[in-house]
């Protein structure tokens, strides 16, 4: 070999060019740690000691200096196992929960010159029902289960301050159309519905007004593999009409794959390799990630 | 003709971290220039690094060193080694398309909507983007119940051919394409090198695997020779 640096460490996560513009979320630094840090719980924490918990105080680094950039109509994955951090982070960047530290640009909010992490709630909860959706894993945790599918859209509409109750109903039977939900089963509640449907009511709700920014964590996990595929393909389906970002949660590789251009690799509340998802799973560089793609079946 | 690629002193080997930090060479200190309109015909044995410095040139595969010069449209110069998965990301949307040897089978999308979500990505309308799907197809054969089916339980030509449409219905200004041709009877064969020549024609550069010496003679302009990562020789060849 005439050249080449022999890399017996894993490669590096690349450094962020802070130069770089035209990004619609910028993350930098983004921390939660429950319980008592003390100044070197995330010194003693990371993949290098094959744990997230703090020897001394027992608090847990649930995510740590996760940084990362994400630019308009891109689908970023975010892979790793229980545990890892994954959807702590979206849950972080969706006012789930407040981070410890770190700090996040919104370009829809105040042309990203705010860190959002620092807003009042009342901005929070605008951010949250005009500019942002969230499908969970769960749909207990993103519908109300004694509302109507429709009245499940209509909250949504709602609390971005759209009160005409006639149009309301168009928009949520256009939406319930688009993800495949048969618009008769509108004002039935979802737990009369199969887990694929909810899944799909709980889609058309993120979307329902619209948002630049999309976060599903885990949204096919508990399906059989037809529902999955037919929800993935929905996924895609609307990512490419409406041109929407999403960070996609997922410790499923064939979902990463199959939705994602960009993939970041978690392990013990760290960012372990970051890149295109296809180098992610052709060309892995961490030891985790070689371990995650050898075991893809 | 104006440059379009330089692959100066690429390098690649792979660490295996959890098989005993097994490391297997893949390419050693290859470089080469391509001008815009050419088809390069890469040649070699099998594992002597043909697929590998395809992906390289796509940022699939990271180098260990070296560059990869890419002149793009705007007249700007990326080095794909390097460049922010940003920016590569835009330019696989805008001027490069990778065709791999197999169909990656997206499930439950029928082969004419896979064809022509190439052209719908560029800002095509649906409508003419199915249109020119179905034409693609008929002239490469596939059968007209298959259109609208999912590729998954096709034979494996049959899946080459949506692979082969997907790769050239939008013209793409740079094609780097893997055995195109394997699997496809002779006439069938003849009609995807035509198409691909029609394309070079309206300038588009190539890159092109194939074992398969009738599709070599018929397209390659230049030949690249690789031997256990190296690069043997560089011939001209006299242009089909």
């Amino acid at each position: 070999m005439s050249s080449s640096s022999p890399t017996s460490a894993p490669a590096q996560v690349a450094p962020l060019n802070d130069a770089d513009t035209g990004w619609l979320l910028r993350v930098r630094g983004l921390s939660k740690i429950y319980g008592e840090p003390i100044s070197n719980s995330v010194q003693y924490t990371g993949p290098a000691h094959g744990t997230n918990i703090c020897p001394e105080t027992d608090a847990i680094v649930a995510c740590a200096e996760i940084s990362f950039d994400l630019y308009p109509g891109e689908v970023l994955g975010v892979v790793g196992e229980s545990g890892s951090g994954k959807s702590t982070l979206v849950q972080l960047l969706y006012f789930d929960q407040q981070a410890t530290a770190g700090e996040v640009q919104f370009q829809a909010i105040d042309e990203g010159q705010t860190n959002i992490l620092g807003l009042s709630n009342q901005r929070k909860r605008h951010t949250r029902s005009n500019l942002m959706g969230m499908v969970y894993q769960n749909p207990r945790d993103g519908l109300n289960f004694s509302f109507s599918a429709g009245g499940n859209i209509a909250e949504k509409l709602l609390m971005a301050g759209n009160f005409h109750i006639g149009r309301i109903r168009e928009r949520a039977s256009f939406l319930l159309e688009k993800t495949e939900v048969p618009v008769k089963r509108m004002d039935s509640t979802p737990d009369t519905f199969s887990g694929g449907m909810q899944q799909r009511v709980q889609i058309s709700k993120a979307i329902a007004n619209s948002p630049p920014l999309l976060f599903l964590d885990e949204v096919t996990s508990g399906l059989d593999v037809s529902v999955q595929a037919r929800v993935l393909d929905l996924i895609r389906h609307l990512q490419r009409e409406l041109g929407v970002s999403m960070i996609v949660v997922s410790h499923d590789l064939a979902v990463i794959r199959m939705l994602t251009d960009r993939t970041l690799v978690m392990k013990n509340g760290r960012i372990v390799e970051s890149g295109l998802t296809d180098q992610i799973l052709q060309d892995p560089q961490h030891p985790y990630t070689q371990l995650l793609v050898s075991s893809l079946l | 003709m104006p440059l379009l690629l330089q692959v100066q002193s690429v390098s690649k080997h792979f660490q295996l971290h959890i098989q005993n930090n097994k490391r297997i060479a893949a390419l050693d200190d290859v470089s080469f220039k391509m001008d815009q309109g050419d088809i390069l015909g890469l040649t070699g044995k099998s594992g002597s690094g043909k697929s590998s410095l395809m992906k390289c040139i796509y940022r699939t595969y990271l180098v260990n060193s070296g560059r990869i010069l890419l002149h793009t449209g705007s007249g700007a110069v990326t080095d794909l080694a390097s460049a922010s998965e940003h920016a590569v990301l835009r330019l696989r949307q805008t001027e490069m398309f990778y065709c791999s040897q197999f169909l990656s089978v997206i499930p439950r999308v029928p082969a004419a909507d896979i064809v022509a979500e190439s052209l719908t990505r560029k800002g095509v309308s649906h409508a003419d983007a199915a249109e020119q799907a179905r034409d693609l197809l008929s002239k490469l054969g596939l059968p007209r119940e298959l259109w609208d089916a999912f590729p998954a339980t096709f034979s494996g030509g049959e899946q080459q051919r949506v692979n082969v449409a997907r790769a050239i219905i939008a013209a793409p200004r740079f094609l780097l394409i893997d055995e195109p041709t394997a699997s496809l009877d002779p006439k069938t064969k003849d009609v995807v090198i035509d198409l691909v020549l029609a394309l070079k024609a309206r300038g588009t550069s190539v890159v092109l695997i194939t074992h398969d010496q009738h599709t070599l003679d018929r397209m390659a302009s230049r030949r690249l020779h690789l031997e256990h990562g190296r690069v043997r020789e560089l011939e001209t060849a006299v242009v089909a």
